[in-house]
């Protein structure tokens, strides 16, 4: 007997003890083979998108912000004021974006003025919330500040805002409580529109608008929930909703367990096509593989490559997504001897089975990193080569350092320990494995160390004293490779922020700083890509492999459109018969 | 019996008051720093600084003890009934702690109801058959069925019964995803469409956690016929059996005496095995979606996230002492003797 | 002599074996006799990573003829359980994860055993304030929810061996205490201490020649019992990722891995483990009541 996926005439919970119903009951406890209720799916609108996990927050500036899950909540409730304009290429199903312009979203027109170093910024009108209140401009204010208060967890609004130069959104905020209030770096110049002043040229302003964070806030919701001990609402934000002037609006949300999203009632521009999305939290891949299998659901992610394989051969299914910005690196510290050794950092990089890491870990939905930047990412090339000759070549270098077969090399055997996030077992444990058994071929001491989530993101973020780890969790949200020499190579007295290998070099630093300063783009770009080079030939980090951030979907849903934090947009989708 | 009830309050009070120091300190001692995951795509000292005000972890480690046991101007306390808030979600612990104990309730209420109306006939049957077969038959199902990892059961039977045979409905959790639960009242879904009086929704659950149930049941019902088994015949070689034969009592009778001799094990195997289950179900959870206490523990400590462990910890712990009172109570009506 | 064990043969002789005891012996035997032996056993280095990725072990059809190749055309071994998803051999590693587990398993388990039993007989022996709080102690431990605790511990501070069976005796102690606690009252209540203390003996001296011997045989069983659920516990704590390091061979991490694949069609990687982990518990299950109607009789 196969389950005939969603045809049923009746929503369920208007029929009564059918014999169906009946025959399911005697099954639950007998478990004798009987018909199966078929999924009552309403097929008109309602959309089951099986995920890892559902939201654990709302709040981008709150506890959960970092993870991918809270994230696709956050960006299907708030609408931004920019997005990367939409390119004409659609790529195996995917729609892609030109990241070197922008649309408005919640903004019209956005005008810089190189003179007073300032954004204009004019918005829709008649753009209402979930709560039907209008935007303007004092939600963009009301947004901002909150931002400055740096009264979350982990305040990423005013880091984003600071990244991007915006006027006194610097670390002062931090020590000094008067400065967290918004003074009129942004002002009000009208109903519909704000200015917006920088403390320096930085392109990044218009780059960090599109990004999860800074979505604009509907002010009035927000302060309606604000308490004494909590002014800017950030427990009805991580436990109801987070009130924005997006598309969808959020019916139910059963934290751990399943979050409904229904459309703006108040939107009649842009209103989406699919009305309802259900996220129902099933935490194993294999599980998510079956349901999808048979029929059950619409729409999943985060499947295994043989999982992905498997599916896309089914009817009724189809598998899509491009190779984005999701890679693949292994992490080697400078500070943790003997990876402060060029030679042992190159013979590493000569031992590594990338082709087994492509065909066997990724089943070729992957393809080798030849950069230390996405190389989707405007202004980014290959230029990274890994010495060529495998393992013959990774035995003389390894001699050349003095270590003969690794000979010597058991005296650091702890940095030799590889660090990986245990909860990505079945996807990072057997590429860990085998980069384990080659290079233990040439005599280097690997051994493996899953480790928690948590604690890897404080060894490698705060502590920075993990000294070998494969990692496949770092994207720099804004598509700018000088955003992520920023983030991941220059050097913290130099503005690096998460330089989590101690990577230090003074010309980098030095292009970094040019390219900061400079108003003219092609040079800023001219110092990037030196930049660029030189990280990959100091093998800063060792990049193995950009792997495909992909979909499994019913044959009917399209409309798909890659964004640079991997998140579906719904109100991008629609249906049509195949 | 009121005064042995009421020391055996007291005593449990006391258990749990020192469980809640022991945990909130040797959490504490373990070599991991939660506050990292919070700072993520920032991680400069400032942006640590700032998460760890948040957290509360700046304090000196006493000074946070005092602040969760007695709150202070932003936060209650436990003496205020809070177990604090979740660092992942920012939630209330206990708002967690309501969404997932129901479902882990219901899943091994289900099961031990289940198993429990299984494994008596059973063991009776294996206990007083004459027949050899039989006898031992029970013997090496109740052996076998009890050593089984239910983890490895839980796939075998998804593969089979929802891929191969589909006869059973897929690891969804407790209810078709489309489906509007019912008012949450006990939070079980199973009680609350019964007392919605939504037919419909209770089968529909039922049909859900069919799996699940099976799996559990089946690794579960095999302790339970051993102890019934081994105390039903244990008690039929007592003198008042052999007495009751030889004057000439039917079999059926024989047979619910030594039930009733064999309870009081059988309840007290029961009670142990549903507080272990209690956190032990973690593995059935996470197969088959359910979105239980063993998977919100799980979570917990893969992030980290102190007051979220604590509060699983001591409410489990709570509620194993609870069964233990209860147990001791039950088998102090049914022997008066251990009312000491 | 009631049917029941009548049935099993109590009435027997006592250097004979029953049925029972010895399929109790063989089916705890061969998992021992496997990890000692799976160097000379083992047709592959059971961490050896390949490209023969996600093989199907051989047919029943090819069986015999592989068999023949092997054993004297000196053909190379071939997966007999099929290959993993890193191209590593099955069989191999289901027979060195006999190593990990039953090793954990026994060091757990001598270890509390050895606390539990010394804290027990002493409770039990002595009434006093340390002693009453020592029990109190190990009633509030066994109040701890057994998977979340070891999950802490593990997890949290390291997925070392030594780590696996700290948190496992620490669990498993209070067990052992309360069973030989209670023997060890029952003892003391027969009266002939009281005897022994009268002739001059000292307490040590009692504790050790009397008390002891007589109060062990509930733990002796116990043991062999809490072997199986130990190898349970360890296989589920690599399940939910908390249990030894990859790529270590572990029947729980085999599982775990193997259930992904099983949907797919690879139903060798976690069946093969599978089977293992279930008859050596029975195996452990059955060599504890085996043990208990020993006792018994």
């Amino acid at each position: 007997m196969k389950i005939i996926p969603a045809e049923s005439p009746a929503p369920p919970g208007t029929q009564a003890l059918s014999a169906r119903a009946w025959s399911a009951l005697l099954l639950a406890f007998l478990l004798s083979g009987c018909h199966a209720p078929e999924q009552s799916a309403d097929t008109d609108s309602a959309v089951i998108y099986l995920v890892e996990d559902v939201p654990a927050g709302l709040n981008y500036d709150g506890p959960a912000a970092s993870l991918h899950t809270s994230q696709v909540g956050i960006v299907n409730l708030m609408d931004p004021l920019l997005e990367y304009a939409a390119s004409p290429e659609v790529e195996n199903g995917v729609q892609t974006s030109d990241f070197s312009s922008f649309e408005g979203s919640l903004a019209e027109n956005w005008v810089y003025d190189p003179a007073e170093q300032s954004w204009r910024i004019d918005l829709r009108k008649g753009v209402y919330s979930c709560a039907g209140n209008e935007l303007t401009a004092d939600d963009v204010l009301y947004t901002f500040a909150r931002a400055k208060s740096v009264s979350g967890a982990a305040p990423v609004g005013w880091f984003l805002a600071s990244v991007a130069s915006v006027a006194s959104f610097d670390t002062s905020v931090f020590d000094n409580p008067a400065k967290r209030r918004l003074g009129d770096e942004i002002s009000k110049l009208g109903r519909y529109s704000v200015k917006v002043f920088q403390s320096a040229p930085n392109p990044l302003f218009p780059h960090i608008l599109t990004s999860f964070a800074l979505r604009v806030f509907d002010s009035q919701e927000m302060r309606k929930h604000a308490t004494e001990s909590d002014p800017w609402s950030h427990q009805y934000v991580d436990e109801q909703t987070s009130p924005g002037f997006g598309p969808y609006c959020t019916e139910r949300w059963i934290k751990g367990d399943e979050f409904v999203l229904t459309a703006n009632p108040y939107r009649e521009e842009r209103a989406p096509s699919i009305k309802r999305i259900v996220f129902k939290r099933v935490p194993l891949s294999s599980n998510r593989f079956v349901i999808m299998k048979m029929g059950e659901a619409d729409l999943s992610d985060r499947l295994t490559p043989r999982e992905f394989e498997a599916l896309a051969g089914l009817d009724n299914l189809k598998v899509i997504g491009l190779t984005g910005n999701e890679t693949l690196f292994l992490h080697m510290n400078f500070k943790s001897p003997p990876f402060d050794n060029p030679l042992i950092r190159r013979a590493v990089s000569a031992a590594v089975p990338y082709d087994w890491i492509i065909n066997n870990g990724y089943r070729a939905q992957a393809k080798q990193w030849l950069s230390v930047v996405p190389t989707r990412y405007p202004g980014v090339s290959e230029n990274f080569q890994p010495p060529p000759g495998g393992l013959e070549a990774a035995r003389q270098l390894l001699s050349q350092a003095g270590y003969p077969n690794g000979k010597g090399l058991e005296e650091f055997q702890e940095n030799f320990q590889l660090s990986y996030v245990a909860e990505k077992q079945i996807a990072l444990g057997p590429i860990a494995n085998a980069i384990r058994a080659k290079l233990r071929e040439v005599g280097i001491p690997v051994e493996l160390n899953p480790i928690p989530l948590t604690q890897f993101g404080d060894r490698t973020l705060v502590k920075r004293d993990l000294p070998f780890a494969l990692s496949d969790q770092e994207k720099p949200v804004v598509v700018d490779a000088g955003y992520a020499i920023q983030l991941f190579f220059a050097s913290p007295s130099a503005g690096g922020v998460n330089n989590m290998t101690n990577y230090h070099n003074d010309s980098v630093d030095a292009l970094w700083a040019s390219a900061r300063t400079t108003a003219n783009p092609s040079a800023r770009a001219e110092f990037i890509a030196r930049a660029l080079d030189q990280i990959a030939a100091d093998i800063a980090w060792l990049p193995l492999a950009e792997f495909k951030t992909q979909w499994a979907t019913h044959t009917e849903l399209y409309g798909f459109r890659w964004y640079p934090d991997n998140s579906i947009r719904f109100s991008d989708l629609y249906r049509k018969e195949h | 019996m009121t005064k042995f009830v009421l020391k055996r309050l007291g005593v449990g009070l006391i258990q749990i008051v020192s469980l809640m120091v022991l945990v909130f300190f040797l959490i504490r001692l373990l070599p991991a720093d939660p506050v990292a995951r919070f700072v993520g795509l920032n991680a400069s000292a400032e942006a640590y600084a700032q998460a760890e005000i948040a957290l509360g972890l700046d304090k000196p480690v006493l000074e946070q003890f005092k602040i969760y046991l007695l709150g202070d101007e932003q936060t209650d306390g436990l003496i205020h009934g809070s177990l604090g808030n979740s660092w992942i979600s920012g939630s209330p612990v206990l708002y967690h702690i309501g969404l997932t104990l129901p479902a882990t309730l219901e899943l091994i209420l289900l099961s031990f109801l289940i198993s429990v109306s299984l494994a008596i006939p059973i063991g009776v049957a294996g206990a007083t058959s004459p027949n050899g077969a039989v006898n031992k038959g029970t013997l090496i199902y109740g052996l076998f069925a009890g050593s089984q990892p239910e983890f490895s059961w839980g796939t075998i039977f998804i593969f089979l019964f929802f891929v191969v045979l589909g006869v059973a409905p897929g690891p969804l959790g407790r209810i078709s995803p489309l489906t509007e639960p019912p008012d949450p009242v006990s939070g079980m879904i199973v009680v609350d469409s019964l007392i919605a009086g939504r037919a419909d929704l209770l089968l529909e659950s039922l049909w859900y956690l069919s799996l699940p149930v099976l799996t559990l049941s089946f690794v579960l019902t095999g302790p339970i016929i051993k102890m019934v088994r081994e105390n039903v015949s244990q008690s039929m070689s007592l003198g008042f059996i052999q007495y009751g034969e030889a004057v000439g009592l039917s079999k059926k009778m024989l047979a619910s005496d030594s039930l009733l001799a064999a309870v009081a094990p059988t309840l007290t195997l029961i009670g142990i095995l549903f507080s272990f289950m209690l956190g032990g179900a973690v593995l059935i959870e996470s197969m088959f979606s359910i979105n239980g206490l063993g998977q919100f523990s799980l979570q917990s400590v893969l992030a980290m996230d102190y007051p979220a462990i604590q509060g699983v910890v001591i409410v489990i712990s709570s509620l194993t002492l609870l069964v233990y009172l209860l147990l001791d109570v039950a088998q102090a009506l049914l022997d008066p003797r251990l009312r000491a | 002599m009631n049917r029941a064990m009548t049935a099993e043969g109590s009435s027997r002789d006592p250097t004979t074996l029953t049925r029972m005891e010895a399929v109790a012996i063989v089916l705890t035997a061969v998992p021992i006799l496997c990890a000692i032996f799976a160097p000379v056993i083992a047709t592959f280095d059971p961490l050896a990573v390949s490209d023969a990725v996600s093989q199907p072990p051989p047919t029943l059809r090819e069986l015999p003829s592989l068999i023949w190749g092997v054993l004297f055309e000196q053909m190379p071994a071939p997966h007999w359980f099929g290959s993993d998803s890193s191209g590593m051999d099955v069989f191999s590693r289901t027979l060195y994860a006999a190593r990990v587990d039953l090793v954990i398993a026994f060091s757990a388990n001598i270890l509390s055993f050895i606390v539990g039993v010394t804290l027990g007989v002493v409770c039990g022996f002595r009434s006093n304030l340390a002693t009453e709080f020592i029990a109190r102690i190990a009633d509030l431990v066994q109040s701890f929810p057994v998977f979340i605790t070891a999950m802490i511990l593990v997890a949290l501070a390291g997925r070392t061996w030594g780590n696996i069976i700290f948190a496992m005796s620490l669990l498993y102690a209070p067990i052992y205490l309360r069973l030989t606690r209670t023997e060890a009252l029952k003892v003391k209540a027969r009266g002939f201490i009281e005897a022994s203390t009268a002739m001059g003996n000292r307490p040590i001296r009692i504790l050790y020649l009397h008390i002891l011997p007589n109060s062990l045989g509930p733990a002796l069983i116990q043991f062999s019992v809490t072997i199986g659920f130990a190898i349970l516990l360890t296989a589920g704590l690599s399940f939910v990722g908390a249990g030894v390091n990859p790529p270590t061979p572990e029947w729980g991490a085999m599982i775990a891995q193997g259930s992904t694949q099983l949907v797919l069609g690879d139903w060798w990687v976690s069946i093969f483990p599978g089977i293992a982990i279930s008859l050596t518990v029975f195996g452990f299950a059955l060599a504890g009541y085996a043990l208990e109607r020993r006792f018994e009789t």
